[in-house]
């Protein structure tokens, strides 16, 4: 019953998105853009390119979809309602993400298109690089819950919050949120005017509608998270808890879609460089910070 | 009814999904949303969706005239199309390898919407059909060689050695129709980036020749062969398609009747039937299979043994060794070998101008080598030109369809400079107004392009809006428009990341040849209004830039929309260059104007009235050179910006002599 709810809810989060995608990038806002969309791609064909990678290339889209939706299995929405409250949650996400890399790896290789290629080999260096910044992060949450069970995360934050508490590792983690669900300014895999769409170049018809799905799920698991360790869940006044979650959520990936659209994209150098440079001594640095206040602040 | 129709029977679901694809027109633009723009067309107002891979694509919007050079690009984007498709040409011929226009319109909005409500209904009533025919064109045969991958120069018919370096050729596809013998027709799919190097449909039969046939093996272990791609048993890597020549005794006519092709479902292999359509079990598409003779022959007419063998016999290897694998590949500068892949990068390329032919060679994300080629031929437009002076300058302003107001203006120039008329002050400051008005059109289209490439979107959008309504503006709708372009401006100015993306890009060091804001981002004051003395009395004054990257041409280029605001106000008018009426003299004369992309210079000879002999010189012929030392060694991401921010016009790249 909580997975078919969960579940559904996801399903709605997904279209939510896709219309505030469709409503920042083309200026119109329409609620039926992305059903319409979604069945004309049901009604295209499917192309199997040439050369293919057969099984890597049809894995892809199906295997994006499901680490997005794997690792919302342990997002709590309100008191009792998570698929699975896992005694290791906080890290079953990272575990579940990874393969959003792996699937990204094989839908650059499968079609045998040097666009794609470039673009799945981009997101193995960002993806390397930026879930360190998801992992470290998380690290310092969970010294605070003193566990890694989601719920407790949420409870923890009784009070204050973790984007208060812990403002760095809020930052940090926002960005590789972002850079993880290749959204703008980090969209190096997919970049159209680089790329011609790279790893999603010749996707068509359902594989290409399961790959956006897939991608759409990941940014709607990914602020779920954001808002689970962050920003205390499904607290707040007045409102009922569901209704918290699913403010905060929607805010934070109207936040997502739009910081990208204000900049051009970063080039990888940067990307990169960035990370390693600069992202993951201050992830350290705030572990240190949280670590002090765990023991200053009973 | 549209001609790209998928097959299937238009009834019940099918007929909701039809609707869906009517509302959801999802369009691959050539030459490119920017010759689209100049034309002042706005097609997200007409309900067009601009995608950036064929795949995605259910419409193929053509605008304006396509040159013969791209022809053949143009077929393989509509082969590369999913049905159901449509193709909907504006304002100019239906040509020769593309299937019948479904809809053709007028070059203008009105005509463009009236085509998206036609293309609307074609969709709703006929993207499924029960007789589909298949598409084929010259444009898509493929044809097999062996080059070395050192020396792309050397296309032999036999697979062997490099007669340079001795290296083992390696199997390239190019386009068949570009004439050699030994071609092998196959048709099958093209993936998005072999666009323009080779072509081919989707689901249409295998036309096989009947003296090859392509067979798949391991690199590593030649001895596997098998018929259909797969992976190799021993080492798991990805099979390699080859061809090889069936046994020469073999009667030909019979190898043609033998030979039978049946479709498949390749997912249910046990699915068999004669004819194309779709699988009665999961629906998609069935594939082509040949059955042949020479399957059961055991491939005693394998041709090319010796080289496979000698060169990389690993027998039972279990792994493979690197210094085996790379040892004939190419190195990079750093020493690292690598595969090098081959890339076209227009001449429909959503991030760089529209047909520009531009092929880059890439080495992982590098840039290793670029190629380009001029979109005309020398001598193609010849024929056209007409000596009649009024059709002479509409011609002339065909050559620059992002800028046809200074190529009418120069024109009309350089006819008064034969017939030795003086203009009145007044028109020539209202001329500057247009021209001025045109530069900022073209600086703002061109800011829109770079914007796409970058993936800025929010830029994408103001800048390519701003365009359009800065095109046809009058007087006063220029005086608002300019302060939404200088909000527009400052906004940049503390945009995050673009100083990142552009400082230290592209960077030119001053050199005489070049033209425009190229030149005067490197600090060559190179610019023909300086001495105008019209534009001295507007107060014009040059802006200049010292550093020459790509930073430095965004920099001059937003100066420069600024001054040209400036400009407009001084002037106070805009009037649109008209030809003056010379009469039937016989003289010569000469004009230069200063295009949006730097000087033009034009020189013709009138006998009695018409023109016959003038001569062209464009901006962009120069720059076209750049293309190779500035991306070279470069990272993809930086050799494109580096690219676009020469703001290149494929359309005039080429001085010519022209004769009537």
């Amino acid at each position: 019953m909580t997975t078919t709810i969960i579940l559904l809810l996801l399903v709605f989060g997904v279209y939510l998105v896709a219309v505030l995608e469709a409503w920042i990038s083309s200026g119109r806002f329409r609620l039926t853009t992305p059903i319409l969309s979604g069945i004309a791609l049901l009604g295209r064909e499917s192309i199997v390119p040439r050369k293919p990678d057969r099984i890597f290339f049809e894995v892809a889209p199906v295997l994006l979809l499901l680490s997005a939706v794997l690792a919302a299995t342990v997002i709590p929405l309100m008191p009792g309602l998570i698929i699975t409250d896992l005694a290791t949650g906080a890290l079953f996400i990272n575990a579940a993400l990874v393969y959003v890399l792996v699937a990204m790896l094989m839908a650059g290789w499968g079609p045998d298109g040097a666009y794609a290629m470039v673009g799945g080999w981009r997101f193995l260096g960002q993806l390397i690089a930026y879930a360190m910044l998801i992992v470290m992060p998380i690290t310092a949450v969970v010294m605070r819950a003193e566990s890694l069970l989601t719920t407790q995360i949420v409870v923890s934050q009784d009070g204050l919050w973790n984007i208060f508490y812990q403002p760095l590792g809020f930052v940090l983690f926002f960005i590789a949120a972002m850079a993880l669900a290749f959204l703008p300014p980090f969209d190096l895999p997919t970049a159209t005017g680089e790329l011609a769409g790279g790893v999603e170049a010749e996707y068509s018809g359902v594989r290409l509608a399961v790959f956006r799905l897939g991608r759409l799920t990941l940014i709607i698991t990914l602020a779920s998270a954001t808002v689970v360790f962050y920003l205390g869940g499904w607290q707040g006044p007045w409102l009922p808890p569901w209704a918290w979650s699913g403010i905060k959520i929607l805010a934070v990936t109207v936040t997502m879609l739009l910081a990208g659209r204000l900049m051009p994209r970063i080039s990888e150098t940067d990307l990169l460089a960035w990370c390693w440079k600069l992202g993951i001594p201050l992830a350290l640095l705030n572990i240190f910070l949280v670590g002090i206040l765990v023991l200053v602040i009973p | 009814m549209i001609s790209g129709a998928r097959l299937g029977k238009l009834s019940g679901l099918r007929r909701l999904v039809a609707t869906a694809i009517s509302r959801d027109l999802t369009t691959f633009v050539i030459p490119g949303p920017d010759i689209a723009r100049a034309h002042g067309l706005d097609l997200a107002a007409a309900g067009l969706q601009i995608v950036a891979s064929p795949r995605h694509a259910s419409v193929l919007l053509v605008v304006g005239d396509i040159p013969l050079a791209l022809h053949d690009a143009a077929t393989v984007i509509y082969a590369q199309m999913v049905r159901p498709r449509a193709l909907f040409i504006l304002g100019t011929e239906i040509f020769s390898s593309l299937p019948d226009a479904d809809i053709m319109s007028r070059l203008s909005q009105d005509g463009l919407i009236d085509g998206v409500q036609q293309l609307r209904t074609a969709f709703a009533e006929g993207a499924f059909r029960l007789d589909v025919a298949d598409f084929d064109a010259p444009a898509l045969q493929i044809r097999i060689e062996y080059t070395c991958s050192m020396h792309p120069e050397i296309a032999l018919n036999e697979p062997g050695s490099c007669p340079k370096c001795g290296m083992t050729l390696i199997i390239r596809e190019t386009q068949a129709s570009t004439g050699r013998a030994h071609t092998k027709q196959k048709n099958v799919d093209v993936s998005v980036d072999e666009q323009m190097a080779t072509g081919n449909e989707h689901n249409a039969h295998h036309h096989m020749s009947d003296a090859a046939k392509v067979e798949f093996t391991c690199p590593m272990h030649p001895e596997v062969v098998q018929d259909a791609p797969g992976s190799c048993p021993r080492c798991g890597m990805n099979l390699e398609p080859r061809e090889t020549k069936t046994e020469h005794t073999h009667d030909h006519s019979q190898m043609n009747h033998d030979a039978a092709v049946q479709y498949t479902c390749p997912m249910h292999p046990e699915v068999v039937q004669d004819g194309p359509g779709s699988c009665p079990r999961c629906g998609m598409n069935l594939e082509p299979r040949e059955i042949t003779e020479s399957e059961t022959n055991e491939h005693s007419g394998m041709d090319h043994d010796s080289t496979d063998h000698s060169d990389m016999d690993h027998g039972d290897m279990a792994f493979m060794s690197m210094i085996d694998v790379t040892k004939n590949l190419p190195r990079s500068t750093d020493g690292l070998p690598m595969e090098w892949t081959e890339a076209p990068f227009g001449p429909f390329f959503p991030g760089l101008p529209g047909g520009l032919m531009l092929t880059l060679t890439l080495d992982g994300d590098t840039v290793a080598d670029s190629k380009t080629q001029p979109l005309f031929e020398n001598k193609e437009l010849l024929p056209q030109v007409s000596p009649d002076i009024v059709n002479f300058i509409q011609q002339i302003t065909r050559f620059g369809p992002l800028s046809p107001v200074a190529f009418q203006l120069l024109a009309c120039q350089a006819l008064e400079n034969a017939a030795g008329l003086e203009i009145s002050a007044n028109v020539a400051s209202a001329r500057i107004g247009a021209l001025e008005q045109e530069r900022i059109a073209n600086h703002l289209g061109w800011l829109a392009l770079f914007a796409q490439q970058t993936g800025f979107n929010w830029l994408q959008r103001r800048a390519a809006s701003l365009q359009l309504k800065f095109c046809l503006a009058d007087m006063q709708q220029i005086a608002t428009l300019a302060a939404d372009i200088q909000s527009l401006i400052k906004r940049l100015g503390k945009t995050p990341l673009l100083k990142s993306r552009t400082v230290g890009i592209g960077k030119l060091a001053s050199d005489s040849n070049l033209r425009g804001p190229v030149a005067r981002a490197s600090g060559v004051a190179n610019d023909v209004r300086s001495t105008d003395k019209n534009y001295i009395a507007l107060g014009f004054e040059a802006v200049s830039q010292t550093q020459g990257d790509a930073y430095a041409r965004l920099q001059v280029r937003l100066a420069e929309i600024i001054h040209s605001l400036k400009l407009i106000q001084v002037s106070g008018a805009i009037e649109r260059p008209t030809p003056a009426d010379t009469g039937e003299i016989s003289a010569t004369g000469e004009a230069s104007v200063e295009t949006p992309r730097g000087m033009a210079h034009l020189e013709l000879t009138l006998q009695k009235g018409q023109v016959i002999a003038a001569r062209l010189e464009t901006p962009s012929t120069y720059h076209l050179d750049l293309i190779k030392p500035l991306t070279e060694q470069q990272a993809l991401a930086d050799a494109l910006v580096a690219i676009g921010s020469l703001d290149l016009s494929p359309w005039e790249v080429q001085s010519r002599e022209i004769q009537t």
